[in-house]
């Protein structure tokens, strides 16, 4: 994901502050990603040593630098933002390491493993349905799409380990015959 | 809250197949409670809830409800249990094609010999269907039929409100507003256990999810509602600041 692109997206909608570009910036993300000040200063500066961005002016206020986006940068964010996302799929969470190891090692509780992930899916499905509400109550459909997006990856998890189990559940039901 | 439904080793055997079978199931459920039961199908989730409406009799075990062993009552204190005490929401919503919505709704109130138009007039209006109570469920859309099935289970007040997969017949939307309307009469003290495979809209309003697989209880998730953050829950990860 890209700091890059949403810097300089919002630079497209106005001429911003840093500190204003930070703020939006979470803002815009809900609070789903925090960002601290220096990344986006040096995330401004490299935009504009590469031409995508430029000041707006002079140095105004408390040596204050208002950034807009250049016609490069606004030629960049669009093809960027025509551009499907595409590369490997990204796997983040240790729950895949976990399982392989588990069914390497012995004593590796793999019924345990899939029985506790079960349970904190559900209870992220149950977080996440709150945040939809809660976002869809507050006009923030923008939000309450990425919202909905997690919890459409929650309930795959789920489905995923719920056939992990019924695999477990089958061979031992096999193997007691 | 107090103990309203509890099956004790409880065992269901059908002849010539096992799906849907139980085996050995003990579980409770509390007044007030807004429990979910979710499996693949033909893990014996429907067997549940049909033993515990007394629609079906055990091989084996007790089912208690309210303080009843269902065990105890023949055919026709089987058929009052039903008729006072639950309410059934299913499917394909099973309305009588030739009566109107509002007589549809009034059938289990004149089973118990109450004619209560009153009352089955407040259930449409709070259930939002007040314009098709005169109409026939042909001329009604899937979403009102089961508004109108949902009245029906509420008619007489049932202590126990069970929903065999409600939404499985409507599209998302209509199945989100059927879902918030359960939601609403758990608000309001209904007690509910609800069938789904949909584990989005049964942890929405359910706390509580019992996972069923080949006959027998394998979890049984109690959930919390805490306000959490958006950044509790959802971590949208950057990249490092590229050079």
């Amino acid at each position: 994901m890209s700091l890059k692109y949403g810097v300089m997206g919002l630079l497209a909608e106005e001429s911003l502050h840093g500190y204003e570009v930070k703020n939006r910036f979470e803002a815009m993300l809900g609070g789903t990603w925090e960002v601290n000040i220096g990344q986006i200063y040096t995330t401004l500066q490299r935009l504009e040593r590469d031409g995508l961005v430029r000041p707006a002016g002079p140095r105004g206020d408390r040596g204050k630098l208002l950034y807009e986006l250049s016609p490069e940068g606004q030629k960049a964010l669009k093809q960027w933002l025509a551009q499907p996302d595409s590369g490997p799929q990204q796997l983040h969470e240790d729950i895949y390491v976990k399982l392989l190891l588990a069914t390497r090692i012995a004593n590796g509780d793999l019924d345990g493993i899939l029985a506790r992930q079960k349970r904190t899916y559900l209870q992220r499905l149950r977080d996440l349905n709150r945040l939809e509400e809660r976002a869809r109550r507050d006009g923030r459909i923008d939000l309450a799409r990425l919202v909905r997006g997690a919890l459409l990856h929650t309930e795959a998890d789920l489905k995923w380990i719920d056939e992990l189990s019924s695999e477990r559940f089958g061979a031992e039901r096999a193997s007691t015959k | 809250m107090s103990e309203l439904v509890r099956l004790t080793e409880v065992t269901k055997v059908y002849q010539g197949g096992i799906t849907g079978a139980l085996n050995g199931v003990s579980v409770a459920v509390e007044k007030g409670e807004f429990a979910a039961i979710m499996g693949p199908s033909g893990s014996g989730k429907s067997t549940m809830l049909n033993l515990v409406a007394g629609l079906d009799r055990p091989s084996s075990g007790t089912v208690t409800v309210g303080g009843t062993d269902l065990g105890k009552l023949g055919e026709a204190g089987l058929a009052r249990f039903r008729r006072d005490h639950i309410g059934f929401v299913f499917q394909f919503f099973y309305l009588l094609p030739n009566l109107t919505a509002l007589e549809n709704i009034l059938i289990p109130a004149q089973l118990k010999g109450n004619v209560v138009p009153g009352r089955a007039r407040e259930l449409l209006e709070q259930l939002a269907i007040k314009e098709v109570a005169d109409r026939y469920p042909a001329l009604l859309s899937g979403g009102q039929q089961q508004r109108v099935a949902i009245a029906r289970a509420l008619i007489n007040n049932p202590t126990l409100l069970l929903a065999d997969e409600p939404t499985g017949a409507l599209d998302t939307h209509t199945g989100d507003q059927v879902m918030e309307l359960l939601g609403e009469l758990h608000r309001h003290g209904q007690t509910i256990l609800l069938v789904t495979h949909d584990a989005k809209l049964a942890t929405r309003h359910a706390a509580r999810v019992i996972s069923v697989m080949d006959g027998k209880i394998v979890d049984d998730a109690r959930l919390e509602s805490p306000d959490r953050t958006a950044s509790e829950v959802i971590r949208v990860r950057g990249e490092e600041v590229s050079r």
